[in-house]
């Protein structure tokens, strides 16, 4: 039987599938902003290098609750949202991202100016401050991508692989830009490791991004309409030529050709563009699906495709 | 306890969108909101198309994936199984509506309740009376007009269907119309894959 009606409905009272609409530009930035500034912060954690957890904890702690904020209907009563850790990730989150910020601003006092001395907390004290902020950006690393795949609604989103996305890129984020950021301050062998660190990193993400889109084309027929809007539909130009050949392969061939500071830091920028591309794609092309995919065979509706 | 549900029977329900009216009226839903919508679908080749209409309406879901996600603990469900949301306690997050696989969840604009029907920022009597139980960013939904079931009546949308093509009632009463119509014409409920356990059914 053929379909008439058009598959993709918007807000009209006719069957279809429905874009999601809810989060949108702002909760993008919000989202991007986390994983780079909490990606950012953990590789320069591990380098011991204090210029990029600087940067880092400024990012994810400014931009992030800024615009998440600027999102929320009721923003007077944002605090409400640490209060079902227990049951909702956007809790965790909350809570993580406030131990990477807190402990993180405390153990970078330590590190430039002797806090922990001065106030008498000891060696051990400070190391274990250090490590609850990596914790908490570990979380932060993670949490949006498995409060996205944990929603059933979106075939795109309901994903194990998104969750590892959002780890995946924040680490290249991460590494890039300590790469720029640490060009003068960090040692030629870190740099070298920081640079083949980037180079795998940039592999994975590709090989994630592309499980993603195989999975979700053949979980449901939503899925399928979703894969396709990215790949042949309308969000096809920005999926093809943004996040994947400027976002991955421009910035890889650049790490394989060249190590001069400006290849990197156009690497660096290209791969980050790429990254909220893919973020705010991910929102755009989710789509809710029709009710009737169970329903079509039992009251003899053709599917809709 | 009781567990309220409902059944559509897409046998009877012809799209005349009186529920949607009826739960505008009853529950002074602003512009451009839907708590309930009958939707329409067309198929077939000329001259043998057909259209059949398929109300919808929030689940009230047993494993309700908006209450699970919500942070503050707005939404919850009530000891007869109605998910509410109370609006003291959201903060507008939206991680409901992309929670809910159904699309039955609104976040209320503040322009929704500024602007009026009329869009002329001057509310009628009506709405001025109404938009009081709405605060502006929070999440709504159909919440099976709990006003109503509280002093033992129907849904507004169920009490103006005529063709009865909505039927409320105790899904755990195996006598109630509900229940023996899900036995008889093999309920079916929206989206089984999505595991919310939904307690409204349709039957064909």
């Amino acid at each position: 039987m053929m379909q008439t009606s058009k598959p993709l409905v918007g807000n009209s009272f006719k069957l279809g599938y429905r874009f999601q609409r809810y989060w949108d530009t702002s909760m993008a930035i919000a989202f991007f902003s986390a994983e780079v500034g909490a990606g950012l912060f953990l590789v320069s954690f591990f380098l011991d290098h204090v210029p990029g957890m600087i940067v880092g904890l400024l990012v994810a702690g400014t931009l992030k609750p800024y615009f998440h904020l600027a999102h929320m209907g009721v923003p007077q009563k944002s605090w409400r949202a640490i209060l079902r850790p227990d049951r909702s990730w956007i809790s965790r989150g909350a809570l993580a991202v406030a131990l990477m910020i807190g402990c993180g601003v405390v153990y970078l006092l330590e590190r430039t100016y002797g806090l922990g001395s001065a106030i008498g907390l000891g060696p051990a004290v400070m190391t274990a401050v250090g490590y609850g902020a990596v914790i908490g950006a570990l979380v932060v690393v993670f949490y949006q991508g498995l409060a996205m795949a944990h929603s059933e609604s979106f075939t795109l989103w309901a994903n194990p692989l998104v969750p590892l996305s959002s780890g995946c890129y924040a680490f290249t984020a991460g590494s890039l830009l300590a790469l720029v950021i640490g060009s003068q301050s960090i040692s030629a062998e870190q740099l070298g490791m920081l640079r083949g660190l980037s180079i795998i990193l940039l592999l994975i993400d590709a090989c994630v991004l592309a499980g993603i889109v195989v999975i979700a084309r053949n979980k449901s027929p939503g899925g399928a309409f979703s894969v396709n809007l990215l790949l042949n539909g309308e969000y096809s130009s920005l999926f093809r030529y943004v996040v994947i050949f400027l976002g991955l392969l421009v910035p890889l061939v650049l790490l394989l050709v060249s190590q001069h500071f400006v290849a990197v830091s156009l690497a660096a920028l290209l791969m980050l563009s790429g990254f909220f591309c893919y973020r705010v794609l991910l929102f755009k092309a989710a789509v809710f699906e029709p009710i009737t995919h169970d329903l079509a065979g039992s009251i003899g509706l053709p599917r809709i495709s | 306890m009781a567990r309220m549900g409902m059944v559509f029977d897409l046998k009877a329900c012809i799209g005349c969108n009186a529920c949607v009216v009826a739960c505008k009226q009853e529950n002074s839903v602003p512009d451009g909101v839907f708590f309930t919508r009958t939707l329409s679908y067309e198929y077939g080749e000329y001259p043998g198309v057909k259209r059949v209409y398929i109300p919808t309406i929030c689940n009230q879901c047993e494993d309700a994936p908006c209450e699970k996600v919500c942070p503050s603990g707005a939404t919850y469900t009530r000891a007869d199984g109605i998910v509410m949301v109370d609006r003291d306690k959201c903060i507008g997050c939206s991680s409901c509506a992309v929670a809910c696989p159904y699309d039955m969840r609104t976040m209320l604009d503040p322009s929704v309740l500024e602007k009026g029907l009329f869009g002329t920022g001057e509310l009628t009597p009506f709405e001025r009376d109404g938009y009081g139980r709405y605060t502006a960013g929070t999440a709504v939904k159909c919440d099976f007009c709990s006003q109503r079931v509280d002093a033992g009546l129907r849904p507004a949308c169920v009490e103006t269907c005529p063709t009865n093509a909505r039927i409320f009632g105790d899904l755990d009463d195996a006598n109630s119309a509900p229940s023996a119509l899900i036995r008889k014409r093999n309920g079916r409920q929206p989206l089984p894959e999505k595991g919310t356990k939904p307690k409204v059914y349709y039957v064909d």
